[in-house]
């Protein structure tokens, strides 16, 4: 299958998240999130059973079309110019019988921003998700509700808001936060 | 092994001399359980049989029981004195042993009662090389020749003895019948490309240049030489010698061949008679070279070679370099800095350097916003990154042989902007880490190399400075354990890992480390782990001899050989011998640090602990080993390596001949490393102390002719005027001679009051901080006093002075030796000196901050636990 990335630059490349490379997302999630992700967090990401259905090369390009079905990534470190500059990640959830993604983290350092590392990012676990086997039915995510940014953002890629999930938040103002959710046909 | 007649006197009778060749065949075909078998059913009944003993000590060595196997061989010698087989396996057991002369003696030995007997006299052939008998060497080439001469090898192996033994001639003269005689060659034979090759090569040190020329031109135009590069390179060079108009263009079918190639530019020029070395010449160079820009605008060589020859007014310079940085900077080339810095060495490409980069770095310059209103798709922000990774170097580094003073707290600031603006490119922390080592935080350093380490668990090169810059902050064993991650898992420890893969790094900075912190058994038993790697290598080129000449590679076989011959001039033997030989000279200077070590009063519960669980392990090992020694597997007939018995170092550092090891050490240096100082120092400090009077002044003598104001050599030469008052019961001529050779150095009326000679040159060189402590050092021995120790030590410290980390230390471990009082006024007088240092805290205090150097620091500045953020190894 292709991607359907193909007027990206070829500066932006991806690469899954191991235990050799925990330091570079710890460093990144410190600077670019306010909330301080438990020592559980990066356990759950390089666990054994994600890993399971990430075998992927360490290094892949967005542009070229080595996203395959069954190679379902969830989580990468984002590479620009050979830099990394930005994480995603995500958990496989079974909600209610249905196979649900969540998309826990995303970000992009400050400096490499509105160069649509963040929407090439994105596109490329759209993709994935899609066309993996077997079939994953939804991707959701929370946004806090002072970030119309982050909402506006994940809307021009066919995210819908929800609902609103009061005091999502415990340790940051404003509480709540949206469930944005995006289907797969 | 060869089956010729037997001795007379000790002859078998037909049944066991059927039993005796049945053993030989088991030998060579390695059955070795059954070869045992068959040679003890030949000593039932004749037990004082030589050979056979022979033949069965043989086998009981390669089973692993080597030492009842050596006794058995002697054993059977002794009965048969004459035999060549007895000879033989005694050759073959110490050839084994790395004992190549007492090996060449036995065979030897064995060819005068079979003087035909091939393998003996292939084996002494290599013998003869690795101890370079090279007339013997064409002796048993020629025997092996005249035995064998349909066989080729045996040619090229004769020509190339004549050749190592000087007989040009010679071995031109057999080379070209060999290759008469050669018949049925199939094409593109790689075997006779490389024996043509070697015979041009002949040609061409024999000076028959033209001949040479015209052999390699039909050879390779006939395709019989297919090494396109070999062919390129010796035609040009042949051109060049003959000073013939196509040399010219020979060197730019090199270029062409390989654009980046500084020396076929330099041979290019070199043939239009410019010469890159001399300044005014170079000029003529850049017309060339602008041509070679432009016809290959990816190489950097010839725009590089530019920017080293303009002067730094041509405003070409600034043009070229603008355009060269501007590339390197957008394109993100790490190296960059690396790449310029030897530019440096003139102040005004510098200053030039830096303007240029502070204005990309404005031009890149974008407001860290959170949500940028446009972006620019000009500006990488990479470019800015790199930049100011680039700044920050440029501020820290100081050019050798100038007098720019680094700016450490600059480049502290541009490093940390570039971190702020990008934490997760990991050569940035090691950027951080430099300059703090530079600046005298060896602590912080560390931990700055540890972040970066983090950032790839997976990266040995990232782990591997981590661990260094521990050692060099004195946590021997955190870094042991950061090494760890890289090394075997079963090796003993991650030290010896490292020594079997022959680091030369990890043992030298290991050394040092312990060293420092004040283990010199330790840090001895590492540079000794150095020599060993060393006469490793040198017994390594034995294969060669063998595997070279079967293969035909002659060329790289005979650079080999004069490599070897300069082995110990690298840089890694240098360093350990002369660092060994100062532990040795200490020791014998001063007994009871040797007592002190070996005492365990002053350790405390947990090393002896430790040590305890040391000897345990080490036992266990043995036994272990002992365990697997039973089995009939063929342990080949090299020694297994012997246990070490000394893991402390504590013997060698007692050795009573420890003056002799290092001036064995030494040795090799005095023609390999002639021009370093600090190799005549150490001989000198050896010899004095061996009364080898002479070589000790001869030595200094070397040491004034490469640099008479040198700091240390002033020490020696005070130091040894005020011993030669004591060597007064020495023969006359060496005492006079010795005078005489003093008296050069240091004048009769200097040494009436020495005193007053160190002031002269404490004043010669008021502006320098080694010779400052070098005067220092040497009013405490002249006086003893330390009160005018401290008075001249706290000259470093003056306005006028350049004063760097190292010389610092090295003073404050001089006042601390002395039990100075004023050295906790110097610790902080340091402190103020050298802003953002660590190295001059109080051990106490050091000791608190050591804690913190592999703790992450987190987001709100606690350090978290170092263990859990510990990448495993995969």
């Amino acid at each position: 299958m292709s991607s359907n990335n193909t007027t990206t630059p070829l500066k932006v490349s991806l690469s899954s998240i191991t235990p050799n490379n925990i330091g570079t997302v710890r460093k990144l999630n410190s600077v670019l999130f306010p909330i301080k992700y438990s020592e559980k967090f990066y356990k759950d990401i390089q666990a054994p059973e994600v890993e399971d259905f990430c075998k992927l090369g360490v290094f892949f390009s967005v542009t070229s079309d080595t996203l395959r079905a069954e190679q379902l990534i969830t989580k990468y470190l984002v590479y620009y110019n050979d830099i990394p500059v930005g994480t995603i990640c995500c958990r496989q959830e079974t909600v209610d019988g249905q196979n649900v993604l969540y998309l826990m983290t995303m970000g992009i350092l400050a400096p490499y921003r509105s160069r649509k590392l963040g929407s090439q990012t994105l596109s490329a676990i759209l993709t994935a998700a899609a066309a993996h086997k077997p079939k994953v039915d939804k991707i959701y995510l929370h946004v806090q509700v002072s970030n119309e940014d982050a909402k506006r953002f994940y809307e021009s890629h066919d995210f819908k808001e929800i609902r609103v999930h009061e005091n999502y938040y415990k340790k940051i103002t404003p509480a709540d936060a949206w469930v944005l959710e995006k289907a797969f046909s | 092994m060869s089956r010729a007649t037997l001795a007379k006197k000790n002859a078998l009778p037909l049944k066991e001399a059927g039993l005796f060749k049945e053993l030989l065949s088991q030998y060579e075909n390695r059955l070795l359980k059954k070869g045992l078998k068959t040679a003890e059913q030949i000593l039932k009944k004749f037990p004082e049989h030589g050979e056979t003993l022979c033949m069965k000590g043989l086998l009981l060595t390669h089973m692993g029981r080597r030492e009842e196997g050596i006794d058995l061989v002697k054993k059977g010698i002794r009965f048969d004195l004459t035999s060549h087989i007895c000879w033989h396996v005694f050759g073959l057991i110490q050839k084994a042993d790395k004992n190549y002369e007492e090996a060449l003696r036995s065979y030897t030995q064995a060819l005068r009662f079979d003087s035909e007997n091939i393998n003996l006299l292939r084996d002494s052939a290599q013998l003869q090389t690795q101890l370079r008998l090279f007339d013997n060497l064409v002796e048993t080439r020629h025997h092996l020749l005249r035995l064998r001469p349909n066989l080729r090898q045996n040619w090229v192996a004769l020509a190339v003895a004549y050749h190592l033994n000087g007989n040009l001639d010679e071995a031109k003269r057999v080379i070209e019948q060999y290759l008469y005689s050669l018949k049925n060659v199939p094409n593109y034979d790689v075997e006779l490309s490389e024996t043509l090759l070697y015979y041009v090569n002949i040609l061409e040190q024999s000076g028959d240049l033209s001949g040479a020329l015209s052999e390699l031109d039909t050879k390779s135009k006939s395709r019989a030489i297919v090494d396109r590069t070999a062919v390129l390179t010796t035609r040009a060079r042949l051109l060049t010698k003959l000073a013939s108009p196509e040399a010219g263009d020979s060197w730019k079918a090199l270029i062409d061949h390989n654009p980046d190639n500084l020396e076929s530019y330099r041979g290019y020029l070199a043939d239009q008679g410019v010469s890159l070395d001399d300044p005014t010449s170079a000029l003529e160079a850049i017309p060339h070279l602008k041509a070679f820009a432009k016809t290959y605008p990816k190489a950097s060589v010839p725009v590089r070679l530019q920017l080293t020859i303009l002067p730094a007014s041509d405003p070409e310079f600034s043009t070229l370099i603008t355009n060269y940085l501007e590339r390197a900077l957008k394109k993100g080339v790490p190296s960059i800095f690396a790449d310029l810095k030897a530019l440096y060495s003139d102040l005004e490409k510098r200053k030039i350097v830096e303007t240029i980069a502070e204005n990309i770095k404005q031009q890149n310059f974008a407001a860290v916003e959170e949500k940028p209103s446009k972006v620019d798709e000009q500006k990488e922000p990479t470019t800015y990154l790199w930049t100011l990774y680039f700044l920050a170097q440029h501020y820290s580094y100081v050019p050798p042989s100038t007098t720019v003073v680094p700016n450490h707290k600059l480049a502290l600031e541009y490093v940390n902007n570039a971190l702020s603006h990008t934490p997760t490119l990991p050569e940035l922390y090691l950027l951080k880490g430099r300059i703090l080592k530079r600046g005298g935080d060896f602590l912080g350093a560390a931990s700055a190399m540890n972040e970066a380490r983090i950032l790839d668990g997976q990266d040995r090169f990232l782990n591997t400075k981590a661990g260094k810059y521990l050692l060099r902050a004195g946590m021997v064993e955190e870094a042991s354990r950061l090494f760890g991650m890289f090394t075997k898992k079963d090796a003993e420890s991650p030290g010896h890992d490292l020594e079997d893969m022959q680091s030369l790094l990890f043992l030298l900075e290991e050394g040092d480390a312990f060293k420092r912190v004040g283990k010199p058994n330790l840090a001895l038993k590492r540079y000794m782990a150095v020599k060993k790697i060393f006469d490793t290598i040198e017994d390594d080129q034995f294969d060669f001899h063998g595997y070279n000449l079967r293969k035909f590679t002659l060329n790289v076989y005979l650079t080999l050989l004069t490599w070897e011959d300069t082995l110990r001039s690298h840089p890694g033997y240098v360093n350990a011998a002369i660092k060994a030989s100062n532990i040795f000279v200490e020791v014998s200077d001063d007994p009871s640090i040797v007592k002190a070590l070996t005492t365990t009063d002053h350790l405390s519960d947990a090393e002896k602990k430790a040590r305890k669980k040391a000897k345990k392990a080490a036992v266990k090992a043995q036994e272990d080993k002992k365990s697997t020694q039973t089995s009939n597997a063929d342990k080949e007939l090299e020694a297994p390596p012997p246990k070490d018995d000394d893991p402390e170092g504590l013997k060698l550092i007692a050795s009573t001949d420890g003056l002799e090891q290092a001036a064995k050490l030494l040795q090799p240096l005095t023609k390999l490393a002639p021009k370093n100082i600090d190799v005549w120092l150490a001989i000198h400090d050896v010899a004095i102390r061996r009364k080898k009077l002479l070589q000790a002044v001869g030595a200094l003598h070397k040491a004034a002719s490469l640099d008479a104001e040198h700091p240390e050599l002033h020490i020696r030469l005070v130091d040894l005027k005020q011993r030669g008052k004591t060597f007064s019961d020495l023969p006359a001529p060496v005492n006079s001679t010795f005078t005489e050779e003093l008296e050069k150095l240091i004048p009769e009326a200097a040494s009436q009051s020495l005193e007053n000679y160190n002031a002269q040159y404490l004043q010669r060189h008021s502006a320098e901080s080694r010779c400052i402590l070098a005067a220092a050092k040497v009013a405490k021995s002249l006086s003893g006093s330390v009160q005018d120790v401290e008075n001249i030590v706290f000259n470093v410290f003056g306005p006028e002075v350049s004063l760097d980390i190292k010389t610092a230390l090295s003073a404050l471990s001089l006042l601390v030796s002395l039990s100075s009082q004023r050295k906790d006024e110097f610790r902080a007088a340091a402190q103020k000196h050298f802003e953002f240092s660590t190295a001059f805290k109080a051990p106490s205090e050091l000791e608190e901050m050591h804690k913190y150097v592999l703790a992450e620091s987190t987001a709100d500045g606690k350090p978290a636990s170092a263990e859990s953020t510990t990448p495993e190894k995969k």
